[in-house]
């Protein structure tokens, strides 16, 4: 490949190979070649070989195309997923928001700091901790049902369910979208805000009609990073989800579990990822090109 | 640069030096990364691939010490999952594998483990019907060493249910059941206890019109199912009553809990129940095949099955008649819980009346046919 | 008076969501001092038996010391790339460009359950599976996008002019890589050692896939939580919690305290 320098090198003098320019992208294109990229391609053609034995061999049949794309519980796996991976990025999007608004407008520096330290503080326990945390909460004879039974409610069921799921999803995804909501509002603009008060624009459309807009980047992409860990998270649905009914991650893994059937698991894989990209795309390209008015930068 | 000012030039060089100190801990760190550490061509140690708790101290520790060695244990819970693990490790990384009686026959056919001699082995301490356990041998060859036992059948919660209660595997389609009945995610017990309720005496060896049937009494039931557990969920989801009834378990799971104080136990319905066995083999490419030999041979001695029965958290019965005199001599309360007395009605009479069938794998069908079954009543 | 009323309400919420999110990390505190093997109340006694039991389990130990290892050479070789890949694109205009950071920011945008298998199946092929180093490498395909966009946001701030100024008083390009470019950018490259660390010494999925043997710290803990009930779990998180806690703490103290001798 060719490398320039930017507008601005320096005056090359020396002829030979411009060892400066080649180097800076040696180490990333070589690494994530071989970690990356040879690892997906040969993702791909596992689809086409087949187990026998419990012991891959390669092949060249569309058998595990068929036989998983034929299968109902793929595709009801598939629409789960989807379903639970977009209420829980709208629900994350439109809790976390007033709270990023709070901590960006309405409070002290002071506390504004304070509250970025708990929202990094779950960052620093392992999340599989956590998930299992979740459990002892919400299970029958769990904190909350202990709170509701002394005050004569319940039990509820709160485990083993679409709740639930989304709770795990919740404890991977809120705090971020929290901080990136946080960091987007932060971006924005004051005079504007002073300008749309002055111009006697309500509180509220005031939110709605300068500061959401100005702040879309930063809320699509929270948005992008919700669906994007919920989409393919596998603690959640399978320890606090009770695998019932399983998402794409659980069938995933219990593809390659029970029975090693690493074709038919690359099959789901293949078809997440597409998924997942083609969303990502739309995302962004909402998020970049169709502003309204005024665009800034 | 050269003619730049001094300054510059000390900040440099301290800061070559944090550079250079980050790359040496870098480098032990690389370097400490490549040398062998466990199981490679490492002496003192046993490698065994086994199921959760092997490792425990109050098992192993006794022969650790007197033959100053670690025994190291990487575990699994299925038996696929450990088939895929013995497959996808190299030759020598495990010295001896505890598997399922069903999954000897499939490690043998991918010549991941090798023949016994019967004679290094205690089997005449052993009960007759586990002398010469039909899975374990091929002919007059032997590939594996049964030491623990026990029966699946339906565990309940004891505040939701006495036995009286669950005379058959059909308590699990009642109204009261509903959201109540969990699984243990394990295809394997799970649909071979549904088997016997519908009435297939080899609930493992069944035509395709059986199947058929078995698939339908599965999706009939998946709407009372409240999710479907690993192993430490499986035993969280009794302790938290989160669910009442689950088929396909047993007193290996519930008896712990019980001790702990959960009112949970397990009953043989009619139908039957099914028997679960380990067994341990010495893995092709062993390191150290003496050691494991040795490994085996203490295990099926009493005071090693003796250990095997109490293994903490996870109590069940043992294939020695030497071990089970032991266990009454020198634990009588356990051996009470574990219906164990040899003065008592006790395990071995479910097995003497019949009610019993061995675990095996699918006769008629793939292992893909039934997990596929499995997978579908999972999505329902 | 409204103002008064609505601050308040904003100021409960924020409250009630960072409850939500301290109340999984409370919990399991709380219970790792319980001397009951099945989490439930009620509680029933106090009890350091769970940090013992982690203690004297040498597969936690081993687990925490393969997890250090790994994370401090997936910082260094994320960081490493990151860098470069940062430069690379604040300083070069190319065909192709593109293409090479839309894949190397493609990791992160994929599952990690997906990513464990993809790099299960493919370092058991080419014989790298079951190490420590086959964690490295799954983690830092996964980490470098992190480390590129923190130092290619301190290169943003960078005056454009300083590197022209530099060559032109004669400096080589790799002379002012040395003098001009690290300098500036240190604190993010040090902000990135720090988060790319974190993320591998919390990764858990592509760990267990590909450590085999020598499971790292998640991957032990994933799976004895699939494996067996102990609250050991909770005595382990909570002693990761307390120290990470404290290493950011320390950190903040560090930077705060450097502050006023100069700061860019």
């Amino acid at each position: 490949m060719s490398i320039q320098s930017e507008a601005r090198g320096p005056p090359s003098g020396s002829r030979g190979p411009y060892w400066f320019g080649l180097f800076w992208p040696a180490p990333s294109v070589s690494w994530q070649m071989a970690f990356f990229v040879a690892p997906l391609c040969l993702l791909v053609a596992i689809t086409f070989w087949k187990v026998a034995n419990f012991q891959l061999s390669a092949d060249f049949t569309t058998a595990n195309w068929v036989s998983m794309y034929s299968a109902g519980y793929f595709w009801d796996a598939f629409l789960y997923t989807l379903f639970l991976a977009a209420v829980t990025t709208v629900l994350i999007s439109i809790i976390a928001f007033p709270c990023a608004y709070a901590l960006a407008f309405k409070v002290s520096p002071a506390t504004r700091r304070l509250g970025v330290f708990f929202l990094l503080t779950p960052f620093f326990t392992s999340f599989i901790v956590r998930v299992y945390s979740w459990q002892v909460i919400l299970s029958n004879d769990g904190i909350l049902n202990s709170g509701f039974g002394a005050v004569g409610l319940g039990p509820f069921n709160m485990l083993n369910n679409s709740f639930s799921t989304i709770v795990g999803f919740f404890t991977l995804a809120f705090p971020l979208v929290i901080l990136l909501h946080l960091l987007s509002l932060s971006n924005v603009d004051r005079s504007i805000i002073e300008a749309a008060h002055n111009l006697r624009c309500g509180r509220v459309m005031t939110v709605f009609l300068i500061i959401v807009p100005a702040a879309r980047v930063g809320l699509t992409l929270a948005a992008c990073f919700a669906f994007l860990l919920s989409f393919g998270e596998y603690l959640s649905p399978s320890l606090l989800g009770g695998s019932r009914p399983p998402t794409l991650s659980v069938l995933l893994v219990d593809t390659v579990k029970s029975g090693n059937h690493w074709p038919k698991a690359s099959v789901i894989a293949i078809t997440m990822i597409v998924t997942l990209t083609l969303i990502l795309f739309a995302a962004v390209k909402f998020a970049y090109h169709k502003s309204p008015g005024a665009d800034r930068d | 640069m050269k003619n730049h000012g001094n300054k510059s030039n000390r900040k440099g060089i301290a800061r070559r030096d944090v550079l250079k100190g980050g790359a040496a801990v870098a480098a032990a760190a690389t370097t400490s990364m490549f040398l062998p550490r466990y199981g490679s061509a490492q002496d003192g140690v046993l490698n065994l691939l086994a199921w959760p708790g092997w490792g425990h101290p109050d098992t192993v520790g006794p022969f650790e010490a007197k033959h100053g060695v670690k025994v190291q244990v990487k575990e699994y819970a299925g038996g696929e999952p450990m088939l895929a693990l013995a497959n996808s490790s190299p030759p020598g990384t495990f010295d001896v594998i505890l598997t399922d009686a069903e999954y000897v026959q499939m490690l043998r056919a991918g010549d991941l483990i090798v023949e016994l001699d019967p004679n290094d082995y205690p089997f005449e301490d052993y009960w007759p019907n586990y002398q010469r356990f039909p899975l374990h041998w091929d002919g007059d060859t032997l590939y594996s060493v049964m030491v623990r036992f026990g029966y699946l059948g339906l565990s309940y919660n004891m505040e939701q249910y006495t036995p009286k209660q669950l005379t058959s595997y059909s308590a699990l389609w009642e109204e009261g059941a509903a959201g109540k009945v969990g699984f243990f995610d394990w295809y394997l017990p799970s649909m071979g206890c549904l088997s016997l309720y519908n009435g297939n005496k080899s609930p493992f060896d069944i035509d395709e019109e059986a199947f058929g049937k078995l698939r339908e009494t599965m999706n009939s039931l998946a709407p009372q199912v409240a999710g479907y557990y690993s192993y430490a969920n499986t035993y969280s989801s009794l302790a938290n009553g989160q669910v009442w009834l689950i088929p396909g378990i047993g007193e290996w799971l519930t008896l712990g809990l019980r001790k702990d104080g959960v009112p949970v136990n397990t009953h043989i319905p009619d139908e039957g129940g099914i028997q679960w066995t380990e067994s341990f083999s010495i893995a092709r490419g062993a390191q150290s095949p003496e050691l494991a030999n040795e490994f085996i041979k203490w295990m099926a001695s009493p005071e090693g099955q003796v250990r095997c029965a109490l293994r903490p958290g996870n109590e069940t019965g043992i294939a020695s008649k030497k071990g089970w005199e032991k266990l009454n001599a020198d634990h009588p309360v356990e051996a009470e819980w574990l219906r164990m007395r040899l003065d008592k009605r006790n395990m071995m009479d479910e097995w003497n009346e019949g009610k019993i069938v061995i675990r095996r794998l699918p006769f008629q069908q793939t292992i893909e046919d039934w997990t596929q079954a499995w997978a579908e009543m999972k999505s329902v | 008076m409204i103002d008064r009323l609505i601050n308040g309400l904003f100021r409960v919420y924020i409250l009630l969501a960072i409850l939500f999110i301290l109340m999984p990390i409370l919990t399991l505190v709380v219970f790792s001092f319980n001397i009951n093997r099945h989490p439930r109340l009620p509680w029933s006694e106090f009890s350091f038996i769970w940090y013992e039991a982690m203690w004297n389990d040498p597969a936690m130990q081993s687990g925490f010391v393969n997890s250090l290892i790994v994370a401090a050479c997936v910082a260094v070789i994320a960081t490493f790339i990151g860098f470069c890949t940062a430069y690379l694109d604040y300083r070069f205009r190319f065909r192709g460009k593109i293409a090479i950071l839309a894949i190397f920011f493609m990791p992160p945008t994929i599952p990690i359950v997906i990513l464990g298998m993809v790099f299960l199946v493919y370092l058991a092929k080419i014989g790298l599976f079951g190490e420590l180093y086959s964690v490295v490498i799954g983690h830092v395909a996964y980490c470098a996008p992190f480390a590129m966009a923190l130092v290619r946001m301190r290169l943003a701030q960078m005056d454009e002019n300083l590197e022209a100024a530099a060559w032109n008083l004669g400096a080589s390009e790799w002379t002012t890589i040395r003098e001009i470019i690290i300098p500036f950018t240190r604190p993010a490259i040090i902000a990135a050692l720090f988060l790319t660390m974190a993320v591998s010494f919390d990764e858990y999925m592509i760990a267990w896939f590909v450590s085999g043997l020598n499971e790292t710290l998640p991957a032990r803990i994933l799976a004895v939580l699939q494996g067996q009930v102990t609250p050991q779990i909770n005595a382990v998180g909570s002693v990761v919690f307390v120290i990470s806690i404290s290493l950011v703490l320390v950190a903040q103290f560090v930077l705060l305290v450097r502050r006023p001798q100069g700061s860019r």
